[in-house]
């Protein structure tokens, strides 16, 4: 068994357009899922029982179902009530959904974090309960919501190769053709698990960036002891 | 053509028959995960440095690609280079080896928790090193982290469905054979996510009694 990139030559093409296909999709899925997040989050705020009830039962559902089956629940079931969709439309309305569930723990997470008289304040100088949220409780939580929200979407990124199960033509497919054309499975699959390690280290940069601007807070792992760091600590300390 | 749910009652049986293999599959994969993240997590601690670049390597490996794609590389290179694994072994390593790396990482949350003194009390009294994991940390450490285990436990149930796609006869392949024979998918996929999220359901459940239980244990 011998190492050969050569057999990719002609087949780079098409694993940059699958890339840029799970890109794309994953883009997308970003901005329905977390709009649709932020809508199931408000909703669970409502005062009462039955919107938390609903909203709970929506995340719940959502977060233990494995998603290919949500994604095959989907696609089977969209052409149940009469309504045709291209399958990467179809795969990244699924996606959306499955990441909507855990953009809605975050949101609802972090404006349970925020002190409750910030919210109350507001709406006692007399502003709505739309521009309490939007002025006053949005810019706050900020910060809290990109270091989850960021693990989030590189989790929802990486699922978005189950896509390949209803012939999406994104990465996973794609490498699964250069297969069976190549029958080179060391040098496919170690070009494609490097594009998606390339787009992983691309969100989390595009994640950093963010980090600084809204000014999120770390959590960095202090050495205490000498002694105890032998065993509770991981890394090396620097001296 | 209308929900069929007698259909889908019909068809439980055989989806519930086969929850047993993602069942199984998934608490092999948990026990293997849990030893050899624990493993991991022993070798990172004696912070050498070359051993931790690797290691560092792997993990951000791990983190950054699809689970499906690292179950392909089970399947697809490891015969290739001379590991003729069967469909059930190669999935049960990728989602093993994956999981391994997450439960060292929750690892490394939580030793982050454990008391100081007491690894000074410990190596005042001359406990040798290996007595000081057991004895010490270890069992401390795995309480803390049942919590992330619970939650990992479920992650490992949903990535056991997609062995499907390297002809597993689990949930999904049993789902897609009867879909096939019988014309009717939605009812055979809903019924399959039914079983997922009973499994599931038990899981966290179970997993938050057990907590109550050590939380108990702790005061």
């Amino acid at each position: 068994m011998h190492f050969d990139p050569a057999v990719l030559v002609d087949y780079w093409p098409l694993l940059l357009q699958g890339a840029w296909l799970t890109l794309q999709v994953a883009a997308m899925a970003l901005v329905i899922g977390y709009v649709a997040g932020i809508a199931v989050a408000l909703i669970a705020l409502m005062p009462g029982w039955l919107p938390r009830l609903v909203t709970g039962c929506y995340v719940e559902i959502l977060r233990n179902i494995p998603f290919i089956i949500i994604l095959f629940v989907v696609y089977y079931g969209l052409p149940f009530w009469g309504i045709r969709l291209p399958a990467t439309l179809v795969g990244t309305v699924a996606l959306a959904l499955f990441a909507s569930a855990y953009y809605a723990e975050i949101v609802r997470a972090a404006i349970l974090a925020l002190p409750r008289g910030q919210f109350e304040s507001a709406r006692a100088i007399g502003m709505s309960p739309m521009s309490a949220m939007w002025h006053v409780v949005a810019p706050q939580i900020l910060r809290t919501l990109v270091p989850p929200s960021t693990n989030m979407t590189l989790t929802m990124m990486k699922e978005s190769s189950v896509l390949s199960s209803i012939t999406v033509p994104e990465l996973t497919y794609q490498s699964l053709v250069v297969q069976g054309n190549t029958f080179a499975p060391f040098e496919v699959f170690a070009a494609v698990a490097s594009i998606y390690w390339l787009i992983a280290a691309l969100i989390a940069e595009v994640s950093r960036r963010l980090e600084r601007r809204v000014g999120a807070v770390q959590a960095e792992a202090t050495s205490r002891n000498r002694i105890a760091d032998r065993y509770l600590s991981l890394v090396a300390r620097r001296s | 053509m209308g929900f069929k749910l007698d259909f889908l009652l019909s068809i439980l049986p055989r989806l519930i028959g086969a929850a047993a293999v993602n069942i199984r599959l998934a608490a092999i994969i948990m026990l293997l995960a849990l030893a050899l993240g624990t493993a991991l997590t022993i070798v990172r601690a004696q912070k050498i440095a070359l051993v931790n670049a690797f290691i560092a390597v792997i993990i951000s490996f791990v983190r950054g690609t699809p689970l499906l794609i690292q179950i392909f590389i089970a399947y697809y290179v490891l015969p290739a280079i001379g590991l003729d694994l069967s469909p059930e072994v190669a999935g049960i390593s990728a989602i093993a080896f994956n999981s391994m790396v997450f439960v060292s990482e929750s690892m490394r949350g939580g030793l982050a928790t454990i008391d100081t003194g007491q690894i000074e009390a410990s190596t005042a009294l001359g406990l040798p090193p290996h007595a000081i994991w057991l004895k010490v940390v270890l069992p401390q450490l795995f309480r803390r982290i049942v919590p992330v285990l619970i939650n990992e436990a479920t992650i490992v149930v949903k990535g056991t469905a997609l062995l499907s796609v390297i002809t597993v006869v689990d949930v999904l392949r049993t789902a897609q054979q009867i879909a096939s024979s019988s014309y009717r998918p939605f009812e055979t996929m809903v019924g399959s996510a039914l079983v997922f999220l009973v499994i599931n359901l038990v899981i966290s459940l179970s997993g938050r009694l057990a907590e109550s239980r050590f939380a108990a244990a702790r005061v």
